[in-house]
């Protein structure tokens, strides 16, 4: 049961074949003169769509770890929110060969005023686990979470960093082949991060394959070997991570030599 | 499997106040009725005994209202969790509608206390009871579907919902009888699809009120058209929904 459709042909983990995405953004109203102002009080707002992915082909090998880097935006999260099929493109065609795990935002989906226990049973059956399976893992989400003590108190008791943990781990527990993990939902402290990654690695081993996005780069360029550098909606190079971040590093850095340019001359 | 654990939850909410879910229809019938009935003594509007009429189709009147008034805040309150998750997105609206329909059957018993105090049993035509909840689901389901799509596209359709909720409660025969509108309106109000499925449900208690036949089949018919053209809406829009929530 599942919106996801697999095609158990495809080789590939996840293939783009040239797949262009907009993204809707809401803006307030900006601008001087009485007409926008009046609108702008009424809190009118501004719809229009950016385009976060245009044209993008690239395919996916079981057992590769992929890094998305690119500039902050959200054409990452989108491509990530693609490949998991939480998102449908726009144009062109996405195609999977396996199961893929979105943890993306995890732990928003958090609800507050249910208990710990039943916000892992929810979002561990969101993330597509059975009931089997979740009772369980349970006892091992709890602890690697760190809230075996407080399983039947209600989330709001949790603070951040311990719901980000939370999320962390349920996601971690999901059995798949395949996960697309955006940076953000690695946190914590570090001794918490180490064990992540080293979780991420004992997987790696097993053949799991992985996206990741990210901005900072240290973390990847410990085990990708492959990275995909996103920016302005286009696949700029699909490279190891060095290369990849040489371009990024390169690309910033005209960036900033262009604006310097722009300002010295007026 | 999935769907059952998480309305579980969802109705562990609800649990405190199920004295209520009983309460408010109850209520709001014996208002109405001391208001129609006592007060004005409009002995012509509905059937007898009244207060039974009343709650009757009240019970029903609340599911719907209730159901139709959550759709279009589903993404608002569940998005998150539309977000991680490859479920069919129709999932969500499917999970609203169970609780409202929860909700619906939980309140049941006040029938059953208008019954008693007004000693009036229904005929044989109460076996379209149980057809009217199921037409009814349909019907909601497939507004519902077409709400919540269209509460993507137009955020404002939320607002709007209100107001026309408002007013289908005196436009559809929750207060008085299809008997009592004028020969010319009837047809009218037979595209109204709450009288076909208002007119299931009291057809145990009073015969008579199926004495309009063609016009229950066209508002009838009408909750399947509905319930179609909300599954197709739906699903040509929810790339969109998607994207947007």
């Amino acid at each position: 049961m599942s919106r996801v459709a697999i095609a158990t042909d495809l080789d590939a983990v996840v293939e783009f074949d040239s797949v262009t995405m907009r993204i809707p953004r809401r803006r307030r109203r900006r601008g001087s003169g009485r007409r926008q102002r009046l609108r702008r009080i009424a809190g009118e707002v501004r719809r229009e769509e950016l385009e976060v992915l245009s044209n993008v082909s690239f395919s996916i090998q079981p057992g590769e770890s992929v890094a998305i880097i690119g500039p902050k935006g959200p054409g990452r999260q989108a491509l990530l929110r693609l490949a998991a099929g939480t998102l449908r493109p726009d144009e062109g065609q996405v195609r999977r060969g396996r199961r893929i795990v979105p943890m993306i935002e995890v732990a928003r989906a958090l609800q507050r005023f249910y208990t710990v226990r039943q916000n892992i049973f929810i979002v561990g059956g969101l993330l597509g686990m059975t009931h089997e399976h979740i009772d369980e893992a349970l006892p091992g989400i709890a602890e690697q979470a760190g809230v075996s003590n407080m399983l039947g108190r209600y989330m709001n008791a949790a603070p951040p960093a311990v719901r980000q943990k939370l999320a962390w781990s349920i996601a971690m527990s999901v059995d798949a082949d395949a996960y697309a993990i955006d940076q953000t939902l690695v946190v914590g402290e570090r001794s918490f991060r180490q064990q992540c990654w080293t979780h991420v690695d004992k997987l790696r081993e097993n053949g799991a394959t992985f996206l990741l996005s990210s901005d900072s780069p240290k973390q990847f360029r410990r085990f990708c070997g492959r990275a995909l550098y996103i920016a302005d909606g286009r696949l700029q190079a699909d490279t190891t991570v060095p290369e990849a971040l040489a371009a990024m590093r390169a690309a910033r850095k005209e960036a900033r030599d262009a604006d310097g340019a722009g300002e010295g001359t007026p | 499997m999935l769907v059952l654990r998480d309305l579980q939850k969802k109705y562990t909410r609800f649990r405190l106040g199920y004295l209520w879910t009983l309460l408010e229809p109850l209520g709001m019938s014996l208002v109405l009725w001391l208001v129609f009935s006592v007060l004005l003594g409009a002995r012509a509007l509905g059937l007898q005994p009244y207060l039974l009429f009343l709650s009757v189709a009240i019970l029903p009147w609340w599911w719907f209202s209730t159901g139709i008034g959550a759709s279009t805040r589903i993404w608002r309150r569940t998005g998150t969790q539309l977000r991680i998750s490859t479920l069919p997105t129709q999932l969500w609206v499917v999970r609203a509608m169970l609780v409202s329909l929860i909700e619906f059957i939980f309140s049941l018993p006040v029938i059953l206390l208008g019954m008693a105090l007004t000693g009036f049993l229904p005929g044989p035509w109460i076996v379209m009871f149980p057809v009217a909840i199921v037409v009814q689901f349909l019907l909601m389901y497939g507004l519902s579907l077409l709400i919540a799509a269209a509460a993507v596209v137009f955020p404002d359709v939320a607002r709007l919902v209100r107001i026309v909720l408002r007013a289908m409660f005196y436009l559809s025969p929750v207060l008085y009888s299809v008997s009592n509108i004028p020969e010319g309106a009837q047809f009218i109000a037979s595209f109204n699809p709450l009288v076909g499925v208002l007119g299931l449900y009291r057809v145990g208690w009073w015969p008579e009120e199926a004495s309009t036949a063609t016009g229950y089949g066209i508002s009838l018919t009408l909750c399947l058209v509905i319930f179609v053209a909300g599954v197709l809406v739906f699903r040509k829009l929810e790339p969109r929904i998607l994207k947007e929530v």
